[in-house]
């Protein structure tokens, strides 16, 4: 582990971040926008960027003998294990719903997302989306996170939407599959998914980082 | 020999100017910073640390110009000051523990040693300690990776008279090991009993930066306090 990851886990972030991981849990809850959990898990994120900025960590974190681009790279690491650690949880419980509770009557009979691929590429584009408007947003001053995070809630909140409105057109039924059904479009969804995760959050850093070299402290 | 060397640097705000600040710090000397609120003594600092990108000039410390050799620099420098406390919840144990991590001269024994003389708890928080306890906390930090420089941005400001003469006597201390130290301040009596070199900035521009005693010879009249002729010296650049 790198050591501003580990700062970061250790002073930076608050034990409220760990917590709402537990958020990942709600992939399993029927009868509910289930996307909401991704959601919940930026706000236990927001959480600790609110706590750190209370407790200078940004100066703090500047005058170590690192460079600042490594201050911007903690960060990031830090919001993408959260992340991770979510998912990964996500993909498990979303993998018991496709096998064991694949014919539960309180998921068949569910007019709301199925937890499938198609659902964890969502996850990674609203983890996508708030590490550019939000993780991003946040470094181009290094100390507001009202607006960004009111972006990252009306964007997230218009995809959970989306997400969960698409499957009612006619022809993209498809894309709330239960079980094994369409695996090879809901897996291509899942690596579309990946891909923006992926591509979204690089880009992110890249300007977070040109952004906060900028900044004066 | 001089171990820092800021050479004409500028930075311009909307309404404030640092204009062709230029400076040497002497190695194993005390140097008082001066100026009223709002003169430049911070942002001076802060440009010293990175933390402020000035518009123009140069930084270097042991030679080395800050722009190009930040990491190994910081390595070798200590900040404190009176005003910010980091982490307030977390104790000084864990704030030490992390941040121990970055200094590979990070020396156990004499944290040990500065963490007994100043009567800090480890147990405790930074939110728990006193304005001057603070400012230890953070001279703890700096001296237990042996940092050669000390920047400290007001450190006294806010300590009662007693706390203010401990932390003074502690700067001769470190003097006398050979630690370099520029210590801003507003209150100009803390260097008429440590400071060996005076800088004056006023409206964002060095007046002065030399010995206290040229500083006295200079700008002083006769029986004159550093304090009344810092005074004097505003109220003349005012009318």
């Amino acid at each position: 582990m790198s050591i501003i990851l580990k700062k970061e886990m250790r002073l930076s972030a608050l034990l409220l971040t760990y917590l709402f991981i537990g958020f990942a849990v709600m992939t399993l809850v029927p009868g509910y926008p289930i996307l909401c959990g991704a959601f919940f898990i930026t706000l236990g994120i927001f959480q600790s960027f609110q706590s750190a900025r209370e407790a200078n960590d940004i100066i703090y974190s500047a005058l170590l003998p690192i460079a600042k681009k490594d201050v911007v790279k903690g960060k990031y690491q830090f919001v993408m294990l959260i992340e991770l650690c979510s998912f990964i949880i996500m993909v498990v419980l979303t993998f018991v719903r496709m096998t064991v509770l694949k014919d539960s009557a309180v998921y068949r009979q569910n007019a709301l997302m199925n937890a499938n691929p198609f659902y964890l590429g969502m996850v990674l584009l609203i983890f996508g989306l708030f590490n550019v408007v939000f993780v991003g947003g946040f470094f181009r001053t290094a100390y507001k996170i009202g607006k960004p995070f009111i972006t990252h809630i009306i964007v997230t909140f218009l995809v959970i939407f989306i997400a969960e409105a698409l499957h009612h057109f006619p022809g993209l039924e498809v894309l709330n599959a239960f079980g094994f059904d369409h695996f090879v479009l809901q897996i291509s969804l899942l690596i579309i998914g990946v891909l923006f995760y992926g591509v979204l959050t690089f880009l992110s850093y890249k300007k977070a980082c040109a952004d906060f070299e900028k900044i004066d402290l | 020999m001089d171990i820092v060397e800021v050479k004409d640097i500028c930075k311009t705000y909307p309404v404030f100017r640092l204009n062709d600040v230029s400076f040497s710090l002497e190695e194993g000397k005390i140097t008082g910073f001066i100026g009223r609120n709002g003169a430049g003594k911070t942002t001076t600092i802060k440009s010293m640390l990175n933390l402020v990108h000035t518009d123009s000039g140069e930084i270097t410390y042991f030679g080395l110009p800050l722009s190009e050799h930040e990491k190994e620099i910081k390595q070798r420098i200590g900040y404190s000051t009176g005003t910010v406390s980091w982490y307030p919840r977390k104790t000084i144990r864990e704030i030490v523990h992390v941040t121990k991590s970055f200094y590979p001269t990070w020396n156990e024994e004499a944290y040990r040693k500065y963490l007994s003389m100043f009567g800090l708890d480890e147990t405790r928080k930074p939110i728990e300690l006193s304005e001057g306890m603070k400012v230890k906390f953070n001279l703890l930090l700096a001296l237990s990776h042996r940092a050669e420089i000390l920047i400290l941005d007001e450190p006294t400001s806010g300590l009662d008279p007693f706390s203010r003469d401990e932390l003074l006597e502690l700067f001769e201390t470190l003097r006398e090991r050979g630690v370099t130290i520029l210590f801003s301040t507003h209150i100009t009596s803390d260097l008429e009993k440590c400071a060996d070199n005076i800088i004056y900035i006023s409206s964002g521009e060095i007046k002065a930066a030399c010995t206290k005693a040229a500083f006295m010879q200079t700008f002083g009249r006769a029986d004159e306090t550093l304090e009344e002729i810092f005074l004097r010296l505003e109220r003349e650049a005012r009318s």
